[in-house]
């Protein structure tokens, strides 16, 4: 028997997507931005394919922001599963969560039933380097895009020391969310294989199953 | 004494020419024409500022740009509004006379002489890598930079390093916002930088009283404050998509985008596009060559390969130096090595041992 938890805020939902789409496509448009691999040989056709190229670009830089303010919010005021207390490794409960999950995930130990609804610590920790990450690929990408901008600049200079080096780790970090992206998607696969409390159909429905004894 | 390179060189700064010169340096401050005679009036003053210029570490490539511009006027004009009381390259004096005229400026005119730096300042070892008359860099810039009322940092030496700060910066040297605190110190890099941002500040002193609006990095606004990329006359190209893929090719001729061939205006600021050089109104990107961001802290650290988009990725204690994205693809493969490793053993797992009782 299973039985059904409410799990994912929608809230939470929303974030997953926003990001998600929003990462395939900065990952796309970026690399066209980085080193773009058409020439447009024709004069005055008019297709612009570097000024659109951007401005999906910035959309989806919007979009990814806003999807990070979400998740900032919902590590805070989002439910149990959501915040941040479920899944920092500071506690006994979540520590002992972590050495589980790295035993279960390496095959040495098979993992019992879940001691949590929301995420396991290890999958927890990525996302918070992963929502980290964001914040420098935000930094960076509003100090490239507004660079005359007092507010963006001062911080710019600060932190990167130059246009040139905060593109340089705006590339770099992109890296980061494909590689990410990759384990994720076959985490979530292995962990649906693995258990039956239906994981990737709960970032759509919201719902996870638990086992009952009856 | 002060004036020397003016009476003696120089007699021949005609009306015509200086107000060329001023008209000039208001454009480049964007300030509108009615300020043009208050800025002559500035500029024609009987008492002129006291400059000390100092050369370190440096190539006496500004003082040379400044000097041999093909518009002679610029020269003559910078040289007639200010009294260059101290530069080691053009003045006539020598040895024993030269220190003893510096000691005067500096002492007789404390608190209200300008000082000009040019070149990087080398703090390695006592700062023994530089000296001038007996004296390191660094002494020389202790004991008159905190009696100037204001410094101008010259060039990207004197600002950021410039080329003997490039890693692993052998001497130590820095630029002089690193060791001046409490005077005020206006940045003009550039390597060499645009003459005219130099009159125009200046200009912009002695005609308010004050400096002009600085950047966080104490770069003049007027000069430094958009992106050469955003003013660049082939920025149509770039939006476009029309790229020159390597130099030399029919797109090169064809006078599109240096993007793809390393141009790094996106990443600088300065007026190049705007004011341009020489008075023939080039600039490198208008001959045909990307800009290598000569105005930026760390240029030679951060913008070198000149030639290509983004710095090479250098990986610690390994002697792997290799570009962003060969990097990103390997660590790629090998998170998807791993992940296949990682399925197959759980397969193989399952396959001997059966589905477990879940």
């Amino acid at each position: 028997m299973y039985e059904k938890h409410p799990c994912w805020s929608i809230l939470l939902r929303l974030f997953h997507w926003m990001f998600a789409l929003s990462i395939v496509v900065l990952v796309v448009t970026g690399f066209y931005v980085n080193s773009p691999w058409t020439n447009t040989m024709l004069e005055s056709s008019q297709s612009w394919p570097m000024a659109w190229m951007r401005y999906l670009h910035f959309v989806a830089g919007y979009v990814f922001s806003a999807a990070i303010i979400i998740r900032l919010f919902l590590y805070i005021f989002g439910n149990q599963q959501e915040r941040i207390w479920d899944i920092l490794p500071v506690t006994r409960r979540n520590l002992r969560n972590l050495w589980k999950t790295l035993l279960h995930y390496s095959y040495i130990k098979e993992a019992g039933q879940h001691d949590r609804l929301g995420h396991n610590v290890l999958a927890g920790l990525t996302y918070i380097v992963t929502v980290f990450a964001a914040i420098v690929q935000i930094c960076s990408g509003f100090y490239m895009l507004y660079p005359e901008a007092a507010f963006w600049e001062g911080w710019g200079v600060a932190i990167f020391g130059n246009q040139q080096s905060s593109r340089y780790i705006h590339h770099l970090l992109m890296w980061w969310f494909i590689i990410f992206a990759m384990i994720h998607v076959y985490m979530c696969i292995w962990n649906d294989v693995k258990r039956p409390e239906g994981v990737i159909s709960s970032i759509f429905t919201g719902d996870k199953f638990t086992h009952t004894k009856a | 004494m002060a004036d020397t390179v003016h009476n003696t060189l120089d007699p021949q700064l005609n009306r015509r020419g200086f107000l060329k010169g001023c008209t000039m340096a208001a454009a480049a401050l964007g300030l509108s024409e009615t300020m043009i005679p208050k800025l002559v009036e500035a500029a024609a003053a009987a008492e002129r500022p006291r400059v000390v210029w100092l050369h370190f570490q440096e190539c006496t490539g500004c003082t040379e740009s400044l000097l041999r511009a093909s518009h002679p006027d610029l020269a003559h004009l910078i040289l007639d509004v200010i009294s260059l009381d101290y530069h080691e390259t053009v003045m006539a004096a020598a040895g024993h006379q030269a220190e003893e005229i510096l000691q005067k400026t500096v002492t007789e005119h404390a608190g209200k002489f300008i000082l000009v730096i040019e070149g990087a300042i080398p703090t390695k070892d006592g700062g023994i890598y530089c000296k001038v008359g007996g004296k390191t860099a660094m002494d020389t810039l202790a004991e008159i930079g905190p009696k100037a009322a204001a410094i101008i940092a010259i060039g990207t030496c004197a600002t950021f390093g410039g080329v003997q700060a490039a890693s692993p910066n052998p001497t130590g040297a820095v630029g002089v916002m690193d060791l001046i605190s409490g005077v005020p110190v206006v940045n003009i890099p550039g390597c060499p930088p645009n003459p005219m941002s130099f009159l125009g500040t200046v200009l912009h002193y002695l005609t308010f009283k004050r400096l002009p609006a600085m950047d966080s990095l104490n770069r003049p606004l007027f000069a430094y404050g958009r992106r050469i990329h955003d003013h660049c006359e082939r920025r149509p190209h770039f939006d476009e998509g029309r790229f020159v893929e390597q130099f030399g090719d029919e797109f090169h001729k064809a006078g599109y985008c240096l993007y793809k061939v390393g141009c790094k205006g996106p990443e600088t600021f300065s007026n190049c596009p705007a004011v341009r050089f020489n008075d023939v109104d080039v600039w490198p990107v208008s001959v045909g060559h990307g800009c290598v961001g000569c105005t930026e802290p760390n240029f030679w650290d951060t913008m070198t390969p000149f030639y290509d988009r983004l710095p090479m990725v250098k990986i610690p204690g390994t002697g792997i130096i290799a570009d962003a994205d060969s990097v990103g693809t390997k660590v790629l493969g090998v998170t998807a090595a791993a992940i296949g490793i990682h399925a197959a053993v759980g397969i193989g797992k399952r396959l001997i041992k059966g589905k477990g009782n879940e």
